[in-house]
């Protein structure tokens, strides 16, 4: 494969072909957050948080890491104001949904978030997916999944599966960056599947 | 219907048809386009069928259907050949006069006609000034074909373009002259098609795709859905020859299940095209193989983005991928596919037959050719509307559009969707032009033009966008999915009057963050409506804010309505229609309407005579106190003493 | 059964076995050796008063007693085993085994027409030929055949074309033409497209709302009507507009937006 370099905040770093931005930053040390990434699976970028200004010539984009992949002479810089104030806000709006959860407190303090921006309305889980794709491409066992669309969107186990599957397992549970993942699956694992939909009103909550 | 296998058989098969056609014969043609036919069409076309039934015409008349004429203001919309009359406005209980009148005596019926503004009747469609002032190149044929039957297609000409290409083109040529033509995406991202077709034709691997985007998700935009209704051949044909010209052999057509006709006329389409050698295996003989497969979305909007539509295609949940791989490069199944909106396919063999000097010839520097767009709204003449890029939008909302109904004052037009923004009256001398809306905070999307006038509250305008993307997020990602919903959030409570100081900050914070961060176009573009509403209108949201005025007199929780005591005169109208039993009064008693009960359903303004007008909407002053019960009507005769 | 003797019923009969000097059907005696076993009675006239007892405790509203048993004030019918005891037993198994007949039938009914819906979701997914890329359009040929998509149907078409039942469920909440609940028999959609929206679509909105008393996305009780929003239709020059079972309203007044509630 063939190697060359980028330079990430000033930094001369080596990246070899097919590699991400974010994979040829943490091989140099550089820290980048995340909160949806995880080695072995495949990158979602549904969180954000690793965003980084890219400058490519003349011009300059925000790209999400995890996604775009590394190339010859890309100029990065991984906080820049305009990278530090979407971050900032990200974590506002996730805080709204998952309003004690420690990675999501600790990046807060290290960007200066304002924990009451937006009036919380916890569900507690980020949607970053990872249970859901661990167990899909992992385990291949497909007993979680992910229901619905905008912020009705949710995550589900299905108890056709997950009663067989999950027991021994239980593998997704230390993946979640909330810590919420063991209480979903107690309440929502019901022999019979109910769906929690109010039969006149079609919606699933 | 016999196979055509060689160049020279499209041609031969026009002729054919033409000369089996009696153009002395009398022909009746009812638009069957879906505006016209929720104006019962449908029994327009049954009404014909039985009056010629009855007066034993049958012989002597021929009855057809068309895809939409475009001025759905006045529809059901009849036409009668030879002579070429148009009838405006058709319902069934006319049909025997015209039947009578026109087919027996050779007679028009004057009241039918199209009226200008000096008073004249005009007889042919053509004339008519809405159509007269546009450039209906693609959309234009419309009115001439039978979109059931392919051989009202080929007798205007249709499939020479796709002749031309097997048999006298190599693919490169064809890629060439779409690139000289300067041809850009008519779907939302006006990307150059000539460029993205040499892409997907470079990419490596095999097999490639090409495929037609009919989502049209943008509420307020139905020109697609009027060509695949109207004229679906066009389509077909455009999209066969792009497929040659980029080495594809699979085509697939993704049609909003929202629109059945145009499935329906599709799949007839396509199964003409079929028996005809016009598609499938060895194309007109030339050894071309090319086939399409129809695709019905299934209720989303965010599915008509190209990366998310390629992931509908593959059976999966239809979400938005990341673009830095090309789904050009990398499409459906991870092969090169290239994606073009429906009118862009359409306008392909024109290029081809005209040429693209001709083409390029139509139009501004940066955009070439004439676009499709529906003029909606707050206009008198709504309807589709074609016109040359490089027109201004006084043009349209004025000339073409008859301007602002009931004498009110224009406010904006409202252009691009959900992704688009507001471009108010300074602004209504620029010219159509990719580049010069995006300039002024809008963009040309997919063709939606929507007319607002002085009693549409802007506020609320960005509020229904945002309201209408926060149920289409697909809600993958943190800026787009919790963004969306906390401006959304921000303007539900500036509309009902529970605004505060920073709001108007706060939405322009998240907007900023929304635009770079989200994943896809949707997310990305969400903001447009707000931020442009807050730079041309930013009094009316400082006005909903502090003082809690809606100027438009929109917002339910801004507005009170009052009856003024000095011009009741008592009719009890308002009070006898009032849902909620709010107004209190009798015969030539002042009427009073009860606040605490009144729901501002707006139903006594409604009814109020108005030689009266007694009845007004108040905003951010509060209402007067009321007059004692049983108080006496100033009799307007008594005023004047 | 009134009107009928005793003797004449006995005599319809065939008999096997005798009891208590009493000829019975062969079924009678099975049913006896049954409860005495499971009873695990003495003996069998033990049996038949305990049947009795929970026959009477059974039917207290249909224990009439036939016209053949009279009664004198104050009196109870002694606990003897009589011709007329056991008839007014075999009336009362008669009664219930129609009754069970009944629930047979029904559920021969109910299993019937899952069978057949599951033959007709067979026939729908079978078109498709095992091609995974075709989920959608398969759902969406049950949607419009069932008006609702059921657990069973999406569990059936998860083993048949062999998808984990996530990615069906995935597809079939993410998309807005499916319902996982059973839809009403009439569909009322109005239009709130921009165009429209700018015409005064939330207005029609509430009034639709308000006579059929639902919100958009809801059935109403009795099944008739399910109520919903879409996104432009198409006929802006008409606007606002509302579609029911695919005939369109321009500018539908309240009366007859009432008259349509009324309708079937």
């Amino acid at each position: 494969m063939s190697e060359f370099s980028l330079i990430i905040n000033g930094q001369k770093v080596k990246a070899r072909e097919g590699m991400t931005i974010l994979e040829a930053a943490r091989g140099a040390g550089i820290e980048i957050p995340t909160l949806c990434y995880q080695e072995g699976l495949a990158p979602f970028g549904a969180c954000r948080l690793c965003t980084v200004e890219i400058v490519k010539g003349q011009r300059s984009r925000l790209v999400a890491s995890c996604v775009y992949p590394a190339e010859e002479g890309l100029v990065v810089k991984t906080e820049s104001e305009r990278v530090v104030k979407g971050r900032k806000l990200i974590l506002e709006l996730l805080l709204a949904r998952a309003p004690n959860v420690q990675v999501l407190r600790e990046y807060g303090m290290k960007y200066g978030v304002d924990l009451m921006k937006f009036d919380p309305e916890p569900t507690s889980c980020i949607l970053c997916g990872l249970c859901v794709r661990y167990c899909a491409e992992e385990k291949k066992k497909n007993a979680i999944g992910f229901i619905g669309r905008g912020t009705e969107r949710a995550v589900m186990f299905f108890p056709e599966i997950a009663s067989e599957e999950c027991p021994k397992c239980g593998e997704c549970f230390a993946i979640c960056p909330t810590g919420v993942l063991p209480s979903n699956y107690a309440i929502n694992r019901v022999p019979h599947f109910t769906w929690p939909v109010n039969p006149f009103s079609g919606t699933y909550k | 219907m016999t196979r055509l296998n060689s160049s020279a058989s499209v041609e031969k098969k026009r002729q054919e048809i033409l000369n089996s056609k009696d153009q002395k014969k009398l022909y009746v043609t009812i638009c069957s386009g879906t505006a016209c036919h929720a104006s019962r069409s449908d029994e327009v076309f049954q009404a014909f069928v039985d009056e010629i039934e009855r007066k034993g015409l049958r012989e002597k008349v021929d009855i057809g259907r068309t895809g939409c004429h475009g001025f759905c203001e006045r529809g059901t919309i009849v036409n009668v050949f030879p002579k070429d009359i148009c009838y405006l406005q058709v319902k069934a209980e006319d049909v025997p006069e015209i039947v009578s009148k026109t087919l027996i005596e050779n007679e028009i019926v004057e009241r039918l006609l199209y009226e200008d503004s000096n008073g004249q009747k005009i007889i042919h469609e053509n004339d008519i000034p809405f159509y007269k002032r546009q450039n209906r190149t693609v959309f234009g044929n419309n009115r001439l074909i039978d979109p059931q039957n392919i051989d009202s297609y080929i007798a205007l000409g249709g499939y020479t373009a796709l002749t031309k290409v097997l048999f006298e083109m190599t693919p490169e040529q064809v890629l060439e002259e779409v690139k000289k033509a300067n041809l850009r995406g008519r779907g939302g991202g006006g990307f150059p098609a000539g460029i993205k077709w040499e892409t997907t034709r470079n990419a490596p691997g095999e097999p490639k795709y090409v495929i037609v985007n009919a989502d049209e998700g943008d509420p307020g935009a139905y020109m697609d859905r009027s060509l695949l209704e109207g004229n679906p051949h066009s389509v077909l044909e455009g999209l066969t020859i792009g497929a040659y010209a980029i080495g594809s052999h699979q085509g697939f057509i993704y049609v909003r299940q929202e629109y059945p006709i145009a499935v329906e006329n599709l799949l007839v389409a396509l199964e003409q095209a079929r028996e005809y050698g016009l598609l499938g295996k060895n194309i007109l003989g030339s050894g071309f193989d090319f086939d399409v497969k129809v695709h019905r979305g299934a209720g989303a909007f965010v599915s008509g983005e190209s990366s998310a539509l390629m992931t509908a295609i593959e059976g999966k949940a239809g979400e938005p991928r990341p673009k830095y791989i090309r789904t050009a490069v990398s499409g459906i199944w991870e092969k090169p596919s290239n994606l073009n909106n429906v009118e862009t396919w359409a306008t392909v063999p024109l290029i081809i037959n005209k040429g693209a000097e001709w083409f390029s010839n139509i139009g501004t520097k940066g955009s070439k050719g004439t676009k499709i767009f529906s003029l909606v709204g707050k206009v008198n003449n709504t309807g589709l509307v074609e016109v040359p890029m490089g027109t201004t939008l006084r043009q349209v909302v004025y000339d073409i559009g008859g301007g602002i109904p009931k004498g009110k004052k224009f406010k904006a037009v409202q252009t691009g969707g959900p992704s688009g923004g507001v471009i108010p009256e300074e602004f209504l001398d620029l010219s159509i032009d990719f580049d010069e809306l995006s300039n002024v905070g809008s963009m040309m999307g997919s063709g939606g033009m929507v007319v607002m006038d002085e009693d549409t509250c802007m506020v609320d305008t960005a509020r229904y966008f945002l309201d209408f993307l926060a149920g289409e997020s697909c809600g993958k990602c943190v800026p787009c999915r919790e963004g969306i919903y906390q401006m959304l959030k921000i303007l539900n409570r500036i509309c009902q009057g529970e605004g505060r100081e920073g709001d108007i900050e706060l939405l322009e914070e998240i907007s900023e963050v929304v635009k770079d961060f989200s994943l896809c176009a949707l997310g990305r573009t969400a903001p447009n409506p707000v931020l442009s509403t807050i730079k041309y209108f930013r009094n009316e949201y400082e006005a909903h804010i502090y003082e809690k005025r809606c100027p438009a007199g929109v917002c339910k929780a801004l507005i009170s309505y009052y009856i003024d005591p000095e011009k009741c005169q008592g009719c009890t109208a308002c009070l006898r229609n009032c849902p909620t039993g709010a107004i209190t009064g009798g015969k030539g008693l002042v009427h009073i309407i009860d606040q605490e009960k009144c729901v501002k359903c707006g139903t006594c303004l409604e009814v109020c005579p108005p030689r009266f007008s007694a009845v007004t909407k108040l905003s951010g002053v509060s209402v007067p106190e009321p007059v004692p019960q049983g108080t006496k009507v100033i009799r307007k005769g008594d005023r004047k003493k | 059964m009134c009107g009928l003797t005793v003797k004449r019923i006995m005599a319809r009969k065939k008999t096997k076995s005798a009891f208590v000097g009493i000829k019975m059907t062969s079924e009678q005696a099975e049913l006896l050796d049954r409860l005495q076993r499971v009873l695990n009675s003495a003996t069998k006239t033990e049996v038949l008063l305990k049947g009795l007892d929970l026959l009477g405790k059974l039917y207290p509203s249909t224990s009439i007693p036939p016209p053949w048993i009279l009664l004198g004030e104050g009196e109870t019918s002694p606990p003897v085993v009589t011709n007329r005891e056991l008839a007014m037993l075999e009336a009362e198994a008669r009664r219930y085994s129609t009754n069970v007949q009944q629930v047979r039938n029904k559920t021969k009914e109910v299993m019937k027409q899952m069978t057949q819906e599951l033959s007709k979701t067979d026939r729908i997914v079978d078109k498709y030929k095992g091609d995974k890329s075709s989920l959608i359009q398969l759902l969406l040929e049950l949607q419009r055949e069932n008006h609702w998509l059921s657990e069973e149907m999406l569990k059936w078409v998860s083993q048949k074309m062999d998808i984990p039942l996530t990615q069906i469920y995935r597809v079939a909440t993410f998309y807005k033409a499916f319902s996982l609940v059973p839809r009403g028999r009439h569909s009322i959609s109005v239009c709130m497209g921009t165009a429209c929206h700018v015409r005064g679509a939330p207005h029609l909105l509430d009034k639709v709302m308000e006579t059929l008393k639902i919100r958009p996305g809801e059935t109403t009780r009795d099944m008739r009507f399910s109520l919903e929003t879409v996104n432009c239709l198409g006929c802006c020059a008409l606007g606002p507009v509302m579609v029911v079972d695919g005939k369109y309203y321009s500018k539908p007044s309240t009366k007859e937006i009432e008259q349509i509630a009324a309708s079937d």
